[in-house]
């Protein structure tokens, strides 16, 4: 028994517990390589003061095996550090610092190779490039499980150098390694150079399919809540998407913090009294903590019955304990919050407007406030009906585009063509007008066209939506557990039906309506490694509630005020239905003008009925005082109401 | 958005007909003054109104000197710009157009072909300006209030309902008709009864019977009942409509005859009454050429099961409604104050049935001809 006790390496229990790093089946494997690398290249960009552009391509080499290449345009990585980052678990820049950013243990990109290699046997493939004038590393990287150690394969252990310019191109090209060497530029032409950056691929198990949970679903999220990023992304079919930044500042750089005293247990305390060189208590407490002024560590010293004069050597283990203690009773101001780069409410709302069509778009970011001595940041933001293309189109229109479309199905065209239909609208849609599923939309008789004209119209689609929660921790979108999230929580338990949604009890409220939480914090509170929900800690709980309060309450008052124009839209509509009759009858009697008639009895109805106005008149005019939106709300014109006759 | 009626050519108001006298000429000035209100508001860019003269029960009142029911001063205002009234302030000018059409053509037409005249989609909805003619016929009523004219001034008529058969020769638009020679069906009574359409020429009948219905008057008719009592023989086929009200007040006032009323003897039969007598709630403006308060109720009495001594099998029972209605009668001020009437209507209440004029053909089928009606006239039994 006893010689078969040995240790066990990190690697080797990861390759055990894939599961524990989001590579739980083919799907989610592929989603989560890509998200670790994405979520690196923006870290990197970011840090480097680079605004980000990433290429993420997916290639698929049979059923079940695809090559999954991202690159950044980030500040690349210097040759030694290339092996240990993608070759070696648990290495990282992020884990012993307290500072927000999207990878936090350093598991990530590794594990992504590592799986790969398991399910394929093929190595990590890394280009990287720090300048124009610098060589590019190229390296094929393998994990050693057993040691936790990366093993180079090319260059006979060290790598290959690929000269930079004209000369390294041909040599990628002879060689078959993509490098995306120039941005995008104008009418198809090359634009710039890339001066620097990292190239990953990785082969996998892996299996691609849209909808929920998906690369596609990420991206676009990430793209919501980064509108600082353009993002290539070409799928397996071979189409490329391009999301294309709203902005080009990046948020502010993000300050590293000292713990704070309230967010240390007391096992940490203990190693950091052991870590620290000799000195003072007081020299340990204000030196290694944030907001520990001399006062405040004598404070704490006092309370604990300990000299602040105490060598941190002599601090045993019941000093310690009286020390922590000590801690937790004495009054400590709140961290410093400037550590956390909210994305900002006008941001926000470029981001939500960009990816999410809508009428009403409103954000709000909360003050920091602090769990466990980590400062977090909420932000919520919301986008309210779905700006319906399909219901606007004319007969005409509609033929035309069947006849471009090359769609296979007419759902998929639907789905394509429209934004805001959706996978249920769409079927609704083909339901009503009677068509199969699989109906192809290029044989369509102009009766069948007419007819799916018709149901276009028709169809509520908004009826029997249930609202979208997107949720992020430090901008990365989280796709998973949602039920088991504090931010899924906080939304159900919210009354929307006050703001004017209708809701069942204990669930998401219903109707066209899109909500973004975002927290950001030096240090997500996860439920588990794979990072896909967040643990409902009373004070995030309530920073959340009040968030989505804020924008609930906006949205309340936008509703209200749009059913109550659009009363007096119908109000209106119905006045001018009859002013025709009254000026003709009029002038029947007593030869009056009947059209000057008309004109004057307009004027008195539009007058009347001015609140159906409001939406007429705003273009370009502040919003009238009587209904106050605050800050940060966006609303999307629509047509006038209600003057059709 | 600017409706375009497709006709929409009006001919200047000043082009008047000279044929268009007296009262056409009245009305047309009224009909354009209510027109050129509106076009003074709605050029000033005040929302237009019209006040109406309210047709409700509380709008009206008993003039105890004049004994009948007068309208009072209450209005209603009726807006334009008023969600639930919008469409009535229409309906109200295309009825007033219509009608001055009528008037400016010199041609009369039924409220029903009024309803046809005005009724079409408005444009650009799939609306009607009236969706059947019970939208339209208050509407002239209103009207009628406004202008204080009646309908008969607004050239429309209700359909004949009523007959007429006796001793008297009359002209009507231009034809000498001689209602003692009308056969079986007897002389049609037009809803205008005024005197430039209806002329007495001469008169040998001493009173009035007004029958409540059909089936009582062919009876009086084919037993020549007003030729062997020299009177005329009129019937309004239950709620006498206006024509009828108005005739009946022509010749009590006109000719000096006196009106007698042999009505079935339940409530509605002495709403009927009431109705001749003193107005109705409704066309409460026009009293005071209609109401005649000498009217007399002949029969059917209460007291009439016991004194005809008829069989219970005649009996109706009285309904839980014809109860509630019977004491609102009652309540009436000008039956309040009179005994008989009180005892007539209680008796009614204790027997706890009605009876039909025609339960006195059970008797004998000339029983109300031959004994009954000139039994009550001899002894001059009636109710005032």
């Amino acid at each position: 028994m006893a010689a078969a006790q040995k240790e066990i390496s990190v690697s080797e229990f990861f390759a055990k517990n894939r599961h524990l790093l989001g590579f739980d089946n083919p799907r989610k494997a592929l989603l989560t390589t890509v998200k670790e690398a994405v979520d690196n290249s923006l870290d990197a960009c970011e840090e480097a003061g680079i605004v980000p552009e990433i290429w993420v391509e997916l290639v698929a080499i049979n059923g079940k095996r695809y090559r999954v290449s991202i690159q950044d345009n980030g500040p690349g990585i210097v040759k030694k550090q290339i092996p240990l980052i993608f070759g070696k678990l648990l290495y990282g820049s992020k884990f012993h610092r307290l500072q927000m950013s999207r990878g936090q243990q350093g598991i990530g990109i590794s594990a992504a190779g590592m799986y790969g290699m398991l399910t394929t046997g093929q190595p990590v493939k890394i280009i990287s490039k720090i300048s124009v004038r610098k060589p590019a590393h190229y390296y094929e990287i393998q994990i050693d499980t057993k040691t936790n150690k990366p093993e180079i394969l090319n260059g006979r252990g060290d790598g290959v150098d690929i000269p930079p310019g004209e000369k390294g191109r041909k040599y990628m090209e002879k060689h078959g390694i993509d490098w995306v060497a120039f941005y995008e530029g104008e009418d198809g032409q090359p634009g710039k150079e890339i001066r620097s950056g990292t190239r990953v691929t990785i082969e996998l198990e892996a299996k691609y399919q849209r909808g929920r949970g998906s690369v596609d679903e990420y991206l676009e999220q990430t793209a919501i809540a980064n509108p600082h990023v353009t993002i290539h992304f070409t799928d397996p079919d071979g189409n490329t998407t391009v999301y294309r930044r709203s902005t080009t500042e990046l948020p502010p750089e993000p300050k590293e913090i000292k713990p704070h005293p309230y967010g240390v247990e007391l096992g940490r305390l203990v190693t950091m009294l052991k870590d620290a060189k000799s000195m003072t208590l007081s020299q340990f407490l204000t030196g290694s903590f944030s907001r520990v002024s001399p006062a405040v560590a004598r404070r704490i010293c006092e309370a604990a019955g300990l000299s602040t004069r105490a060598s941190t050597r002599k601090i045993g283990r019941a000093e310690a304990d009286k020390l922590y203690e000590a801690i937790q009773a004495t009054k400590i101001s709140s961290p410093s919050t400037d550590c956390i780069a909210p994305i900002g409410e006008s941001l926000l709302l470029k981001g939500l407007h960009q990816v999410v069509p809508g009428e009403f778009y409103c954000a709000a970011t909360r003050p920091p406030a602090v769990y466990r001595g980590n400062p977090f940041q909420v932000e919520v933001a919301l986008a309210y009906g779905n700006r319906n293309t399909a219901k606007k189109i004319t007969l005409e229109q509609l033929t035309e585009l069947l006849g471009q479309s090359d769609a296979r199905t007419l759902r998929q065209f639907l789905l394509l063509t429209f934004d805001g239909i959706g996978a249920d609208g769409a079927e609704k849609i083909l339901k009503t007008a009677g068509f199969g599923t699989r109906q192809s939309p290029s044989k369509l008789k102009p009766k069948d066209i007419a007819r799916l004209h018709e149901a276009m119209r028709d169809v509520n689609i908004s009826e029997g939506q249930t609202m979208q929660v997107l949720r992020y921790a430090n901008r990365v979108p989280l796709q998973f557990k949602q039920r088991d999230c504090a931010i899924t929580e906080a939304v159900m338990s919210t009354n929307w039906r006050s703001y004017g949604l209708s809701q069942s009890r204990g669930q998401l409220p219903s109707g066209p309506v899109t909500v973004l939480v975002h927290i950001a914090s030096v240090w997500v509170p996860f439920t588990s490694e794979s990072k896909e929900a967040i643990a409902a800690y009373p004070e995030i709980q309530r920073e959340l509630r009040l968030g989505l309060q804020s924008v609930g309450r906006k949205l309340g008052m936008y509703l209200r005020r749009r059913k109550r124009v659009a009363q007096q839209g119908e109000r209106r509509s119905i006045f001018l239905r009859y002013l025709g009759e009254v000026a003709s009858a009029v002038s029947q009697i007593n030869g009056a003008d009947r059209d000057e008639l008309y004109e004057h009895l307009v004027k008195v109805a539009k007058r009347m009925t001015a609140e159906a106005d409001v939406k007429l008149d705003r273009q370009g005019r502040p919003i009238e005082e009587e209904v106050d939106f605050g800050d940060n709300v966006l609303i999307v014109e629509s047509e006038p109401p209600g003057l059709a006759p | 958005m600017a409706k375009k009626r497709p006709v929409r050519k009006t001919k200047p108001a000043k082009k008047l007909s000279k044929s268009i006298v007296g009262k056409d000429r009245q009305t047309l000035q009224a009909l354009r003054q209510v027109a050129d209100t509106v076009v003074k508001t709605a050029t000033r860019s005040r929302p237009p109104h019209l006040d109406i003269p309210s047709r409700s029960l509380r709008n009206v009142r008993y003039n105890k000197s004049k004994r009948f029911i007068e309208m009072g001063k209450g209005t209603n205002r009726r807006e334009l710009f008023n969600l639930s009234q919008a469409k009535a302030y229409m309906q109200t000018m295309l009825v007033a157009s219509g009608c001055k059409q009528l008037i400016e053509q010199q041609k009369t037409t039924s409220i029903r072909g009024l309803y046809y005249l005005l009724k079409h989609t408005i444009e650009g909805t799939k609306e009607e300006t009236f969706d059947d003619q019970s939208d339209c016929d208050p509407v002239i009523e209103d009207l009628e209030v406004l202008l204080s004219a009646l309908r008969e001034e607004l050239h429309v008529y209700a359909s004949n309902r009523g007959t007429l058969v006796g001793n008297l020769v009359l002209n009507d638009s231009g034809d000498q008709i001689d209602c003692s020679r009308m056969g079986s069906g007897g002389y049609s009574i037009p809803s205008i009864v005024e005197d430039d359409v209806v002329e007495f020429v001469r008169c040998d009948a001493e009173f009035v019977l007004h029958v409540e219905k059909d089936t009582v008057w062919r009876r009086f008719n084919e037993d020549k009942f007003w030729k062997e009592y020299n009177c005329i023989l009129t019937h309004g086929q239950g709620q006498p409509p206006r024509g009828v009200r108005r005739l009946l007040y022509r010749l009590h006032n006109e000719l000096g005859l006196p009106v007698y009323c042999l009505l079935d003897n339940d409530p509605w039969g002495y709403y009927i009454y009431s109705v001749i007598k003193q107005g109705s709630i409704n066309l409460a403006y026009e009293s005071k050429r209609m109401a005649i308060p000498d009217a007399r109720f002949l029969g059917l009495r209460s007291k009439d099961y016991q004194r005809c001594e008829l069989t219970p099998s005649v009996q109706i029972a009285l309904s839980d409604n014809d109860i509630k209605r019977a004491k609102q009668i009652a309540e009436y001020p000008w039956f309040k104050h009179k005994r008989a009437w009180q005892k007539e209507i209680e008796l009614m209440l204790k027997n706890g049935f009605k009876l039909e004029v025609e339960a006195l053909i059970s008797k004998d089928i000339s029983y109300v001809t031959e004994v009954y009606v000139p039994e009550r006239l001899e002894e001059g039994d009636y109710l005032d």
